[in-house]
């Protein structure tokens, strides 16, 4: 049973999916109770993984179809990449259990989801939901190049009509302009691995690397070369890397709240983990650093990245369009780390703990602002005048998020950055190191902005009585504004494995090293 | 202009990098390329193994049908699930549910043919032609083991068929036959059967999507048959899908969304 978990943990959100999409239309109050549990079962694969993981010290392999690399069928003997492999280890087991959490807290925060057209529409909405969800899970767990792709893209549409759902037109615009931007990051990812088919013939991620390790000819070919800067394209351009990130702060600010919650902690951080598996288990690091060597180059990308997405993000004045430029800054501060070539990893480490840290302080931060939006209309940074006194709990959870994304010691975005910064300063990329220090500097700016507004607003006391079920827009009558437990609930779960993964990050760095090529020199 | 300009200097850069990248591919067809003779030292090769011992494995002529519904079956059900989701994205982008009265004017037809000239030469070309091209998808879904075909292309061709009802005689007439709820059953119900076959190698012990597991279930002399009839039944299911969602596509935009009047 246990070595089943790896492909339940993908099915169960797709199972979801279409037991919606049957039975949501005629009764929408069944799609809840299929989400939570397909979901749940979801978590409680990855966890199980993960402890698998964690007990063995073993990655977890699974063959779909039992075409187990080695294994005799019929008295043919199996080749590596021969069917599809799966297989969980040190570096993806902490992101599924993230995307598991993310995934649940965001379906139970989205038990009536805000902001669609109508409410009809709830089993679409859900069923593109758990689509999004297994997509999610799939291109984490998979070990194949091709099939990655192939998530990708059951994820991108997925969120492609999360993101158009939104009642704004400018919405569906954003989401036009996700799919265009999505759609060329995709072609490149998969012209690169066409490349590598031709240059290595298998699609398995392990045999790629094999290959390359194997023939010098593949390792210095040209092909190869290319395959590699069109999938890092792609994949930059999928997670808003710098001068690629032009459609991110409108899809995000402009889509459904609910939906807005999940790919925003998500997509960017899964495309990610997506780099770095494509640089530790495809190429391996020491061809990526030794070979390749565009560390300095993508680095420096990195430091721009950082500095735009702080000033743009400094320059908003509505919350959500802010969060979402923070977001650019902070895939800087992964795609930098992963780069950063130090001789013991620490960049890359770093980067690895960030994806988690950084997918926990996302959600948090957009919880909560969807929340403020919902109960009291609020979409400026004005409009948050006074609002500690009228909403304190759910000004807590922002605040353990907003004391994240600064970098203050108990919470995970502390450590984060200094493992970053450590890396930073054993390879000498002292831009890196000023750059992390300043976006710190420049989010402590903004979110004290912002603490200010809400606890000293001084906005003459306005309205009474209690307005149960305001719709978004209104911005008067703000007394009785406090969230429901079903948006709270999740809010303070993901505050607290903030703080969580803060204090742990002793344990979850040492799990994450043991990733084969993280332990120094780059040998794999 | 600018921009113009910036993405005529991205696609001249796509462009020459694409070229750079295939100046040292391998010769075109050659037996000796990576994909085809594999890499030296490394065994025999993926592809190789795909020729040789397809007809052991599976007992299917048509290679290609066996590595893509059966080795590579993960990517195709996942592939059936982008078609599914596509779907589904359209229906959430499109569809109207609550119609608000006088809005939506209803073109009340003229189902007669009497004075439709053009109607009875076009329906009745269209309905010799229908049944036709139906039989024809279930061949090329069913003969997807010995040619090329399979569950996408008969899908695509059922889909067809019922969109040419549509052009030719209304699209109320094609959505009698596949009603709103018919075919997004038909499409949840199409990825079902490919991942509930996946399920049942499951139930039996083995791994997901391992068709020889079936062999007691369906009675065949060995496992190989058992792969055979397992592909067909999961070209079913992407014809189940593919048809619905090609359907389900062509009603939202000919409708806006309303699923009513329509071209």
């Amino acid at each position: 049973m246990i070595d089943q978990l790896p492909v339940i943990c993908v099915l169960s959100p797709l199972f979801g999916a279409l037991f919606v999409a049957l039975f949501g239309s005629r009764s929408h109050s069944a799609c809840f109770p299929i989400a939570i549990v397909s979901l749940v079962i979801s978590l409680i694969c990855a966890i199980g993984c993960t402890q698998q993981v964690f007990t063995t010290g073993q990655a977890m392999d699974y063959f779909v179809g039992g075409w187990g690399a080695g294994k005799v069928v019929e008295g043919v003997e199996i080749p590596l990449g021969f069917g599809i492999q799966l297989r969980v280890d040190h570096l993806n087991a902490l992101v599924l259990c993230i995307i598991g959490i993310a995934v649940l807290l965001v379906s139970i925060f989205a038990i009536r989801p805000q902001g669609e057209k109508d409410t009809e529409k709830t089993h679409y909405f859900y069923s593109l939901f758990l689509m999004l969800a297994c997509g999610l899970f799939g291109q984490t767990i998979t070990r194949d190049a091709f099939n990655l792709f192939v998530l990708v893209e059951v994820s991108s549409l997925a969120s492609y009509g999360l993101i158009a759902m939104g009642s704004s037109p400018r919405g569906t615009v954003a989401a036009f302009n996700y799919i265009i931007m999505g759609t060329v990051g995709a072609s490149f990812y998969l012209l690169g691995v066409g490349y590598l088919y031709l240059k290595t013939g298998t699609l398995n991620m392990d045999g790629i690397r094999q290959v390359i390790e194997l023939s010098p000819d593949v390792a210095d070919s040209r092909s190869v070369m290319v395959a590699f800067i069109l999938i890092m394209l792609g994949m930059w351009i999928k997670m808003a890397f710098f001068p690629l990130y032009g459609w991110l702060p409108n899809a995000y600010s402009y889509c459904p709240s609910s939906a807005g919650a999940v790919l925003a902690p998500l997509m960017t951080k899964v495309s990610v983990y997506v780099m770095i598996r494509m640089m530790i288990t495809v190429f391996g690091l020491e061809w990526v650093f030794e070979s390749f060597d565009w560390s300095a180059l993508i680095v420096w990308l990195a430091v721009i990245a950082i500095f735009a997405g702080s000033v743009f993000a400094l320059a908003q004045n509505e919350l959500k369009k802010m969060l979402c430029y923070l977001i650019v800054a902070e895939v800087g501060y992964m795609v930098g780390g992963a780069w950063l070539a130090d001789a013991d990893r620490w960049g890359l480490t770093g980067a690895i703990y960030h994806i988690l840290a950084d997918a926990l302080m996302t959600l948090c931060l957009f919880l909560a602002v969807a929340t403020f939006a919902k109960r009291a209309g609020v979409i400026k940074l004005d409009d948050l005048d006074g609002l500690f006194k009228k909403m304190p709990l759910t000004m807590v959870g922002f605040i353990v998020g907003a004391l994240a994304m600064i970098g203050v010691p108990p919470t995970c975005g502390f450590f984060s950055k200094f493992y970053l910064i450590r890396g930073g300063i054993e390879s000498g990329r002292w831009e890196f190191v000023i750059a992390l220090l300043v976006s710190s500097l420049v989010n402590a700016i903004l979110f004290f902005r912002i603490f200010e507004i809400a606890y000293f607003g001084s906005s003459p006391p306005e309205g009474h009585g209690h307005h149960d079920d305001e719709e978004h827009g209104e911005t008067t009558a703000r007394r009785g504004l406090e969230a429901p437990l079903t948006s709270l609930v999740p809010l303070w779960i993901t505050a607290a494995l903030i703080i969580g993964l803060g204090l742990m990050n002793g344990q979850v760095v040492e799990f994450i090293r043991k990733t084969v090529g993280l332990l120094g020199g780059g040998a794999a | 202009m600018a921009m113009k300009w910036l993405a005529l200097v991205a696609v001249v850069f796509t462009g020459a990098l694409l070229i750079y990248g295939v100046s040292d591919f391998p010769d075109w067809g050659s037996a000796d390329s990576p994909a085809n003779g594999g890499i030296e030292g490394a065994g025999r090769s993926v592809s190789q193994t795909f020729i040789q011992e397809t007809k052991p494995l599976t007992h299917v002529p048509n290679m290609v049908t066996a590595v893509l519904a059966d080795y590579r079956g993960y990517d195709t059900m996942f592939e059936t699930v982008v078609v599914f989701a596509a779907g589904m994205a359209i229906f959430a982008v499109l569809r109207v549910l609550k119609t608000v009265d006088g809005q939506h004017s209803r073109v009340i037809r003229d189902r007669s043919v009497d004075g439709d000239h053009q109607r009875i030469i076009v329906g009745t070309t269209c309905k010799i032609l229908i049944p036709v091209i139906q039989m024809f998808a279930l061949y090329v879904v069913a003969h997807g083991h010995h040619s090329p075909g399979g569950g996408f292309q008969g899908g695509v061709i059922l889909g067809a068929s019922f969109i040419l009802l549509g052009l030719s005689d209304g699209m109320e007439t094609a959505m009698e036959r596949l009603s709103e709820g018919k075919f997004v059953a038909m499409a949840a119900i199409g990825v079902l059967i490919y991942a509930g076959i996946g399920l049942l190698s499951q139930f039996v012990g083995r791994d997901f999507l391992d068709y020889g597991a079936l062999q007691p279930l369906l009675g065949t002399p060995d496992e190989g048959w058992a792969r055979s009839h397992a592909m067909l039944g999961v070209e079913v299911g992407v014809t189940f899908t593919v048809t619905a969602i090609m359907f389900a596509i062509y009603v939202n935009l000919a409708s806006k969304g309303e699923l009513k009047g329509g071209l």
